[in-house]
């Protein structure tokens, strides 16, 4: 019996060892993704009707033309311009806001504009989790399946979250980056807060001219070490200021600000030049184009853009994605998580990354304008932004205006955190300006911030300076005259890593993904190969220990009938 | 739950609170015809709770404020006195089920009189006062907001008006789902107000027995702790993760933490503390030293003793 296991496994032994050898001569086959396997997203956003893209006018107020493929809600324009008290009931109702969002009352100077602004915040969670089921509510990517958790002041809001009870995608108004805010030199301000949030928070009004303290509201920094008490969960604190300066500046909370400010409670703040019949677009939710730019922007600009730069880690975001109980997320934020080994894992653009950037943050121009950009850096390392084919013009730094005979041009505009800049782009094709008309590039020059989301390229804050001519009818960047589609980026399989990038780049897929071993991997065959060589030898071992009377005999037989003969013949 | 004694609690609220606001709503209709808006419901007001504890400064401030931007229908709330919230009840018409003031107060889904196909006739009246705030969740660990009930029971076919405090400075809502969708749009009734303040509203119950939610849908204001139930009858299901009274479908984990305790630094007679510091501390260095001191001890005394007895002999 012993000796039938043997030949056996003998047999299988040497038969499977010329099967691994014939296999080795070839590799496994490439694997193509079927697009039909990836979650497609439209490129362009089929919930934003075109026609918010158009130049038009509601309730008075003239709205510019903004081709890009998400343009902002003209409604949005109106409410911001007018105040949510001076529209009808229609216009607001198109809106989401609350009637008491944005008030504007009392000509004070007479010179034709409101004096007195209010403007409501509310801080909301984006991407947070929920006891009730495994995913998070209320949604919002930053790029296709990309939902960091992220907390954002909100312009306030009337009725759900959500956009509807079967959705739990968050409410157009509840979105990252926090609202810009624009008011005038003089105007007297008061910044709301309400916090409907479940942590205390506050807001500081970095580079803005406001007092120290105000006289009926106490406090007015924002900062809880100084001037104030951290605003509770269910309250509301106002933070009034009546600016004698203009300039780009920033806004954000001051509580346990190393987690506060990464999480998204940041924004742009305008304070432009006083000027008679100047009815400011008092929020830019989204940011990006400013589809209605005050008296003095469009005296000396045909366009302006708020460019709002920021960088989260995610581990950060992933407190709230982890807990639901907020002494637990308050725990891990305060006390375990330390910033000092953190890594920058998102980078955004208007509170997107690519490909969602080509929605809604291009730049898009025509030849021989002039436009004005205004940056900020809110992430907590520096950047370098990049133009391509553009040198443009630094005129201002943190809001205050560079001497005009020292100001420079340059293509990478370095910016420290929290750092502001104005930029004079004039789209002239001189070689210096412009070099001509085309899709041009606008980038962080890190390469991990330009380029990547959680180090998946392309990703992170790129996005473009787009002539009008290369546009195609969707206001996307047309690029299929190259031969190039976009379309990969519209998946979220991508930013899983799960498509191999450059399957698609010839017909055979050479840089596709290869098939995986069938049956058992190489260095598992070599080891039971192995096994099996040592169990053979094992059993031949005990073969001749079990039969050794038998050999003996045999041999001692063997060895007598040679001895045998000789022996004869002896 | 009894409901009786919600009903004297609110009335006796209201006579507390808001003695004016009735007279307010006395002229309400002709604050109405003044402003040239349509009200559907009489009744369809929200009526306001004035706090005057509280951060009153900043109400008054504000409200001053917004009052002026109404210039054009300020003259009622002029001639009613009504003090910083004049014109709260100024509700515009959005359409026949939705209704909004100036300050965002909202109703919407309202129904006084639309009979479920269920019932034959409304069985009974009732007003059930819901308070919501910050304070409420202080019963609840590891909640931020919460309502000052967690359930409410009402018998099938009842016409129930809820008066709904919301007793923080921030909005809160009082969302209801799952109505049926012939009688409510989305199958919601649903009251928003940003306090402090009240507002109500009426609907008629289905006439079989159920289990509605009630939440706030304020970004996480469910999720951390906002959230109720209506029971119609003898109810139906249970809503999962209501504070106090259904089990989270997904919970926490939690682990003891190594905090401070005021036991650690209990004044103790210095020998206690020494003595009791040595035979608590478990780190095996000192005990090593303690072996060797014994090493030592047991080495040297021989041989000291030997000295000793040599000095002696000398």
């Amino acid at each position: 019996m012993p000796i039938l296991i043997f030949i056996a496994i003998l047999t299988f032994y040497t038969v499977s060892s010329a099967t691994i050898a014939q296999a080795s001569l070839k590799l496994p086959e490439t694997v193509k993704v079927d697009p039909a396997a990836l979650t497609a997203e439209p490129m362009c956003d089929p919930k934003i009707a075109p026609s918010w893209r158009a130049a038009q006018e509601i309730e008075g107020v003239k709205i510019q033309e903004s081709p890009g493929c998400s343009p902002d809600n003209p409604a949005w324009i109106a409410a911001a311009v007018k105040g949510t008290n001076n529209i009808s009931m229609e216009t607001l109702m198109k809106t989401g806001l609350s009637p008491d969002a944005i008030i504007k009352t009392d000509d004070l100077d007479g010179d034709g504009d409101p004096d007195r602004i209010i403007i409501k915040l509310e801080i909301m969670e984006l991407n947070g989790k929920s006891p009730d089921f495994p995913g998070l509510v209320p949604t919002f990517d930053i790029a296709p399946g990309v939902q960091p958790g992220a907390w954002v002041f909100a312009p306030k809001t009337s009725g759900m979250s959500t956009e509807n009870f079967e959705s739990v995608r968050a409410n157009p108004l509840l979105r990252l980056p926090s609202p810009v805010i624009r008011v005038e030199v003089g105007d007297i301000v008061q910044i709301v807060l309400e916090n409907t949030h479940y942590f205390p928070h506050s807001i500081h009004l970095h580079g803005v001219d406001h007092p120290f303290s105000h006289k009926d509201h106490g406090g007015n920094d924002g900062v809880p070490q100084t001037s104030e008490k951290e605003l509770m969960p269910g309250e509301r604190r106002i933070y009034e200021f009546q600016a004698r300066q203009s300039g780009t500046m920033f806004y954000h909370c001051h509580v346990q600000t190393h987690t506060h400010l990464g999480m998204g409670l940041g924004g742009i703040i305008v304070v432009e030049e006083n000027k008679p019949n100047n009815w400011l677009q008092t929020l830019n939710i989204g940011a990006g184009h400013v589809r209605h730019p005050s008296v003095a922007v469009r005296e000396q600009f045909d366009q302006e853009y708020d460019l709002h730069y920021h960088a989260m880690d995610k581990e950060l975001g992933e407190i709230i994605q982890k807990y639901n109980d907020p002494r637990l997320i308050a725990r891990d934020m305060n006390q375990r998580y330390d910033i000092t080994d953190s890594t920058e894992d998102y980078f955004t653009l208007n509170g997107l990354s690519f490909p969602y950037t080509l929605r809604e943050s291009l730049i898009i121009v025509e030849p021989d304008q002039k436009i004005k950009l205004r940056l900020l850096n809110s992430g907590p390392e520096m950047i370098a932004i990049h133009t391509h084919g553009h040198h443009a013009t630094i005129t201002h730094y943190d809001g205050v205006e560079h001497n005009p005979v020292a100001q420079i041009m340059r293509d990478v505009f370095d910016m420290a955190p929290a750092q502001r800049i104005d930029l004079t782009l004039e789209t002239t094709n001189d070689g210096k300006h412009s070099y001509g008309e085309g899709d041009w590039l606008i980038h962080d020059h890190r390469e991990r911030g330009g380029f990547t989301t959680n180090g998946m390229a392309e990703g992170g804050s790129i996005s473009s300076i787009v002539y009008k001519s290369y546009l195609n009818g969707d206001g996307l960047p047309k690029v299929s005259h190259f031969g190039i589609d976009l379309s990969k980026y519209f998946t979220k399989e991508y930013y899983e890593r799960r498509l191999p990038i450059w399957q698609d780049l010839d017909e055979t897929a050479s840089l596709g993904s290869p098939a995986g071993q069938s049956g058992i991997d190489a260095a598992t065959q070599t080891t039971l190969l192995n096994a099996m060589y040592g169990l053979l030898i094992g059993l031949f071992i005990y073969l001749i220990l079990a039969r050794l009377k038998q050999i003996k005999q045999s041999a001692m037989a063997a060895v007598s009938r040679l001895k045998s003969p000789k022996g004869g013949n002896q | 739950m009894t409901r009786t004694t919600t009903i004297t609690f609110l009335l006796a609220g209201m006579l507390v609170f808001s003695v004016d606001t009735f007279a307010q709503q006395k002229t309400k209709s002709n604050e109405h015809d003044h402003s040239g808006h349509t009200m559907s419901q009489e009744n369809a007001s929200a009526t306001d709770q004035t706090d005057h504890t509280g951060d009153h400064t900043q109400d008054h401030s504000e409200h001053d404020m917004s009052h002026d931007h109404t210039a054009d229908h300020s003259s009622h709330s002029v001639s009613t006195q009504s003090s910083e919230h004049g014109d709260a009840h100024h509700h515009h018409h959005i359409d026949h089920d939705h209704l909004m003031d100036h300050e965002g107060t909202m109703i919407m889904g309202q129904n006084l009189d639309k009979l479920p196909s269920s019932c034959k006739s409304i069985s009974e009246e009732i007003e059930i006062t819901v308070r919501a705030g910050r304070k409420y969740a202080a019963k609840f660990p590891g909640t931020a907001f919460a309502f000052d009930q967690q359930q409410w029971n009402v018998k099938p076919c009842s016409k129930v008006t809820w008066h709904f405090i919301n007793e923080d400075n921030i909005r809160h809502q009082f969302m209801m789902h799952g109505l049926p969708k012939y009688l409510y749009k989305y199958g919601m009734f649903h009251l928003e107000v940003t306090g402090p303040k009240t507002v109500s509203g009426t609907i008629i119950v289905p006439g079989s027995d159920d289990t509605f939610l009630v939440h706030c849908d304020i970004s996480h204001h469910m999720e951390k702790g906002m959230k109720a139930q209506l029971v119609v009858g003898k109810g139906s299901e249970n809503i999962p993760s209501i504070p106090g009274l259904t089990p989270y479908n997904l919970t926490d984990t939690y682990e003891a933490e190594n905090l401070p305790n005021v036991s650690d630094k209990a004044e103790k007679s210095i020998i206690t503390r020494q003595i009791t510091e040595f035979t608590n501390n478990t780190n095996s260095l000192n005990y090593g030293v303690v072996l060797i001191g014994i090493l030592v001890g047991l080495l040297c005394i021989p041989f000291l003793a030997k000295i000793m007895r040599r000095k002696k002999d000398n």
